[in-house]
């Protein structure tokens, strides 16, 4: 009904009387900023309200357009204090009989007295607003948008004065209404001041102006945050982006595009992606691969990607990819005993000025979660939890999904998901991996101490019984020698202490266990003999070596008794200690030679 | 290695008083699980086949066997369609998506995709594991060792099975080994039964390894007794009759320098182990000698049959180092020096532990060399896919052209989903996986006049071209162009193939090779060129708009760096066609087909 471009006042005095003069509010003086200085419509307004009525005021009414409501993406009001911070406000729709819009009622701080005045903010960010005219256009031409708007500040309340302050991206105007005579400098447009605008005022505003601006729009976004206990969170991102400008007519020439700066000037090139600071292992790629054209910058309160699709995007071209990274849990997870709390971004920078048409969060929490609560800052819409599966899942991780439409800039906030969690379970997938292991181990040994041969193999099984006998009589004989270097030391000992009970027990105790040793040893010789393997004959040899090296142990025992006696002189000792030794090392490498060829 | 050093250390210190036999097995493991150990690296797809084998692979996973053995595909070979699931040899899908839902069915969630990029690599492990079976029971566990060691890393096997090569080639040879070595583990139980019996056991099954040999060659790729298939046994038959087959560079002979680049040091142990094999003559030196010297036959014709050759040359080479090592080491004297034993020496031998010492140092050096000279090989040739092409810069920095995929995924979002692409058909299978858009012809080959067809589009003028195209419901053209980077594997280089197939069949009778060539017989696309190839449309769509480009310094514009000349004809605007994407060097260039004029007037 605006669209006709006549400047038209609609005065609906009876809603005017009815709803509003009860509240008795007014709208002072009102600054509007209408800034089109990018692919997005962002109105702010900075309202001075003043209770013209008796009784006290506790909540407003904020309106909007039937014709820009489908397009908000986010509305945001606050209290403009006098020295301290702004006090933002929770907005609550509503609707007002008889009226066409979208209506907002938020609540004051404090009641507002007769007479009292109030600075109020509002904050409105509309997406799709801009719509490029002419709706195609070649490579070398530029971008022309045209927006359409109210001249007023929409309100339920009467406005005493206003002004609209308009910001383009370019001096190139095409054509603007001119309401009451506006001044146009470089790149912007002053409208008013109105004097006394009745409410629900609307009157059509209209700019036709060039915008080169990178009008991109993410069609779909879906972001899954995977947490983990082992002290990582996993993000990842598939993004479909889209060129909403004007679409591209005719050929695309590589050429123009290279040589002339200006060729192309709508389309996009690349863009900036913020991750937080802590992101590690970023990965950008698609369905046929790992994109290579991609820059990483690590700052010190960021990271930042540089993000090159594969090929430049003109009006009405589109992409897909996905961006992923880790994220350290310490920083975004909390807890107290059993009980844990997530705070992360609900989404993310993907790009200045971003518009998301339709995201999905999935947050996969750990495998047994319970008792799972979610405060999300804005309205969500969720659908039914599911199950996801992976490594070492048993019975599946707890999925919450959550979708909206129409997200700006302004919805990058925290969400928090509070849940149970058993610490216990903490140990289930190691236990599963210890277990598996376990079984893999075992059932191999079974096979392999099982026979599954059809023929029997009587050599290969005397070799292997020869083999483990072998194996005994090594350590035996290691054992053995043992024996004698711990004899030595008792007779060390004795040499000092001149004890002869010390001395005479070890003798003792090293007949008993060299003559159990031997024994063991001229037994399993005995085996070996009888298993017809010609390794006996060496363990034979090793045991006559052996009985040498036992005299020579025994004689070396009764030279130091003979020296503690004094019936021998300490160098004559000294002479016979040495040939005895030599003669015990060439012994013992003896039998070491006759072990390596067992 | 080193660890099998400190082993050996390790026992000698009487750490590990192990028993020799445990030793042995301690080394084996090690060594094999060395062998063995994949070698991995990218996360990409490398060869052209291996996008229609994973492609349909993920059709098998997702849609199940039965949609899979029933599928009609309709994305390739417009108008035609091919029925897949009845013409291709589904075992390696099948294997991999077993894998993957056994995988699965354990909660480990790995993509059908890494699943497919890391099947070659384990099957070559499990070759390297397979060849020391076979090589023990040709000689003995040191050969088997080494013919292992040699395998993990020879270049012309590598080059198949590295991880990406996702092909029936990397992943056949080790179920081929499998049968073999139990044909000889049957033939040496045979030994107990009676000798006649025995060889004729031995003769069938020798007879039937060479069928099956000469079978899984062809698997996968084509059936037997087609055109390749003669090309094997007579080498100029597809030179002279198919030039399909002969236009595929895999299909060249084989030329000595890339004997030596693919397998080194194995070209000159190769015929020390067959001297060994000759030397020792039994059944299986006999089939191990008649294995080789065919392959060698084989690899020769074509330089993709390398892939038979290197493994029976790291058998070979395994028997023969392995022979020339324990001849040489048994005189290796230094583990007792004893001061008699010196003085007896040998008069007929005399310096016996110097020679012994000298040549197994030499040995040495030979496989040490060989395995930097693989190390090298596989990382410089093998180890990038062959999708995206990367040069050296000027100041020596690596420069990376994803402009395939570029174009690829260019189509993919951008393009109609039912746009039908016509390009020569060496990026069909790439087409199709990447952009998944339908196209005209494919690697697959099996319509000689479908493919000449638009190797006559390819070659004829716009007015001609636009009558096939017409006929064909083309959509989109894309061509390859390496003129501005140097990329000397583009379409105009093979354009004289297209001319050649495209002039074979009935309806591109007109077309002649020689009105392409310059009156002395030359290729030229500068001024002196041919003016039927200066206005054909492959020439049109590779040169457009390029005359304008500067792309060397002190040249004039349009000067190609390929063939290093001026364009003839730069001047020119297409009538038929319209420009919709180039990548940003230039390597592929896609065009759109215009519509019919609305009045019915001719576009050109």
């Amino acid at each position: 009904m605006w669209r006709g471009g006549a400047v038209r006042f609609v005065l609906a005095s009876c809603v005017f009387c009815a709803s509003v003069c009860a509240d008795g509010l007014v709208n002072e003086d009102v600054k509007r900023t209408l800034d089109l200085s990018s692919h997005l419509a962002k109105l702010t307004a900075e309202i001075q309200l003043a209770n013209h009525g008796a009784a006290r005021v506790s909540s407003l009414t904020l309106a909007l357009e039937a014709e820009l409501a489908p397009h908000l993406a986010f509305i945001g009001a606050s209290v403009k204090g006098e020295e301290e911070e702004d006090e933002s406000l929770e907005l609550k729709e509503t609707t007002l009989h008889g009226q066409s819009g979208k209506f907002f009622e938020a609540q004051l701080p404090s009641s507002l007295a007769p007479g009292a005045k109030l600075r109020v903010k509002v904050e409105t960010v509309f997406s799709h607003m801009l719509k490029p005219f002419p709706t195609h256009i070649t490579q070398a031409e530029r971008q022309l948008v045209v927006f359409q708007g109210n001249h007023y500040l929409y309100s339920p309340y009467p406005t005493r004065s206003q002004t609209t302050r308009v910001r383009l991206t370019s001096k190139t105007v095409e054509s603007y209404t001119k309401l009451g005579n506006p001044t146009k400098s470089e790149e912007s447009i002053e409208y008013g001041p109105f004097k006394d605008v009745p409410p629900f005022s609307q009157d059509d505003m209209k700019i036709h102006y060039e915008n080169n601006t990178p009008f991109l729009t993410i069609s779909s976004v879906t972001r899954t945050i995977e947490v983990s206990h082992w002290g990582n969170i996993a993000v990842e991102e598939t993004i479909d982006l889209r060129h909403t400008g004007a679409y591209l007519k005719g050929p695309f020439s590589r050429y123009d595009y290279q040589r002339q700066s200006d060729s192309g000037i709508s389309s996009v090139k690349s863009f900036k992606t913020i991750l937080p600071a802590s992101a590690q292992d970023v990965y950008y790629r698609d369905e046929i691969g790992n994109i290579s054209t991609s820059h990483l910058q690590v700052l010190d309160d960021s990271v930042e990607v540089e993000i090159r699709p594969r090929f430049p995007l003109f009006g009405g071209w589109k992409t897909h990819y996905i961006i992923g990274y880790n994220l350290p849990s310490y920083e975004y997870l909390y807890n107290l005993g059993d009980q844990y709390a997530l705070k992360m971004r609900l989404v993310d920078h993907v790009y200045d000025d971003q518009v998301i048409d339709q995201l999905t969060v999935k947050l996969i929490l750990p495998e047994g979660a319970r008792n799972i609560h979610v405060d999300t800052p804005y309205p969500l819409t969720r659908s039914q939890d599911e199950l996801h599966y992976t490594y070492l899942d048993t019975f599946g991780r707890p999925v919450l999904v959550a979708t909206k439409n129409n997200l700006v800039e302004q919805h990058i906030q925290d969400v928090v998901v509070h849940y149970t969690f058993n610490k216990i379970l903490m140990l289930q997938e190691p236990l599963l991996v210890v277990g598996a292991f376990y079984i893999l181990f075992f059932t191999v040994i079974i096979y392999v101490r099982l026979d599954f041969s059809i023929t029997k193999d009587p050599a290969a099984e005397v070799r292997m019984k020869v083999a483990s006998i072998t194996e005994q009589v090594l350590t035996l004989v290691n054992k053995r020698l043992g024996l004698y270097r711990h004899m030595d030391e008792v007779v060390n000992r004795y040499k000092q202490s001149r004890d002869t009970g010390a001395l005479n027990s070890g003798r003792k105790a090293l007949e008993a266990e060299h003559r159990t040793l031997t024994n063991d040893i001229t037994a399993l010789q005995a085996r070996l003999k009888a298993e017809g393997s010609d390794l006996a004959e060496k363990v034979g040899e090793i045991q006559k070596v052996d009985s040498q090296l036992k005299d020579l142990v025994c004689r070396c025992c009764q030279e130091a008794e003979r020296l503690v006696a004094g019936k021998v002189k300490k160098d004559t000792y000294i002479d016979s200690d040495k040939t005895l030794s030599g003669k015990r090392q060439e012994l013992v490498s003896r039998i070491d030679s006759l072990l390596d060829a067992l | 290695t080193r660890s099998c050093l400190l082993c050996v250390k390790m026992t000698k210190l009487g750490f590990l008083r192990l028993s020799y036999e445990k030793q042995d097995t301690l080394l084996k493991l090690l060594i094999l699980s060395m062998a063995a150990h994949p070698n991995t690296c990218l996360n990409e797809l490398f060869l052209v086949g291996s996008y229609f084998n994973y492609r349909t692979t993920r059709f098998l996973t997702e849609e199940g066997f039965y949609k899979f053995h029933n599928w009609f595909d309709d994305r390739a070979w417009y108008p035609l369609g091919r029925i897949i699931g009845g013409t291709i040899y589904p075992g390696l899908m099948i294997t991999s998506a077993a894998l993957y839902h056994v995988l699965h069915f354990f909660h480990i969630t790995i993509d059908i995709r890494n699943v497919c990029v890391f099947l070659a690599p384990l099957f070559s492990s499990f070759t390297a594991i397979v060849t020391y079976h076979f090589t023990k029971e040709l000689k003995d566990a040191g050969a088997g060792l080494l013919a292992a060691a040699m395998i993990a890393v020879v270049p012309g096997y590598i080059s198949r099975s590295v991880a990406g090569s996702y092909d029936n080639e990397g992943t056949i040879l080790s179920q081929r080994y499998v049968v073999y070595s139990n044909a000889f583990k049957k033939a040496s139980i045979g030994k107990v039964l009676e000798f006649v019996k025995y060889q004729i056991e031995t003769y069938t099954l020798l007879f039937k390894s060479l069928v099956l040999f000469l079978y899984w060659l062809m698997l996968g790729k084509i059936s037997p007794w087609t055109g390749r298939f003669y090309s094997l046994l007579d080498p100029s038959y597809a030179k002279n009759n198919i030039p399909i087959i002969a236009s595929v560079s895999e299909h060249q002979p084989t030329t000595w320098s890339s004997y030596y680049f693919d397998l080194q040091l194995l070209v000159f142990m190769f015929p020390v182990g067959l001297y060994y094999c000759f030397n020792n003559l039994s059944d299986a030196t006999i089939f191990i000698i008649m294995y080789g010297v065919t392959s060698m036959y084989f690899s020769a014709v074509m330089v993709r049959l390398m892939l038979v050759l290197a493994p029976v040359m790291c058998i070979l080479s395994g028997i023969g180092v392995s022979q020339v090592l324990t001849t040489y080491m048994k005189n290796l004297d230094v583990s007792r020096p004893d001061k008699k034993s010196k003085k007896q020496q040998d008069s007929t031998y005399p310096i016996k532990n110097e020679v012994a010492s000298g040549m197994i140092l030499v040995m040495a050096f030979f496989l040490i060399t060989y395995t930097f000279h693989s190390t090298w090989v596989t990382s410089e040739a093998y180890s990038s896919p062959s999708i995206v092409l990367s040069a050296r810069g000027g100041d020596g920095s690596r420069i990376i052209f994803d402009d395939f995929r570029e174009a690829y995924y260019w189509l993919r979002h951008n393009t109609p989903e039912d746009a039908k692409v016509m390009s020569w058909w060496d990026y069909g299978y790439q087409i199709t996986a990447m952009a998944n858009r339908t196209i005209l012809v494919d690697n697959n080959t099996w319509n000689n006049t479908h493919i000449s067809r638009v190797g006559q589009a390819m070659a004829s003028t716009e007015e001609k071209a636009y009558e096939i195209m017409r006929e064909l419901d083309v959509s989109y053209v894309l061509v390859i162009f390496g003129g501005l980077t140097g990329y000397s594997s583009d379409d105009i280089n093979k354009f004289l193939w297209m001319v050649r197939i495209g002039g074979s069949t009935d309806t591109g009778r007109h077309i002649k090779e020689h009105d392409y060539y310059t009156p002395t017989g030359e290729f030229r696309v500068d001024r002196e060129g041919s003016p039927v190839l200066l206005n054909c449309l492959m020439y049109k769509m590779c040169y457009y708009r390029f005359g304008q480009v500067y792309t060397e310094a002190k040249r004039p514009p349009g000067y190609d760096r390929v063939r290093n000349a001026e364009i003839g004809n730069k001047d020119f605007e297409l009538d038929v066609l319209e420009e919709a994407y180039t990548t940003e060097h230039w390597l592929v260039r896609i065009y759109k087909v215009k519509d019919l004029d609305n009045r019915g007037l001719s576009r050109t």
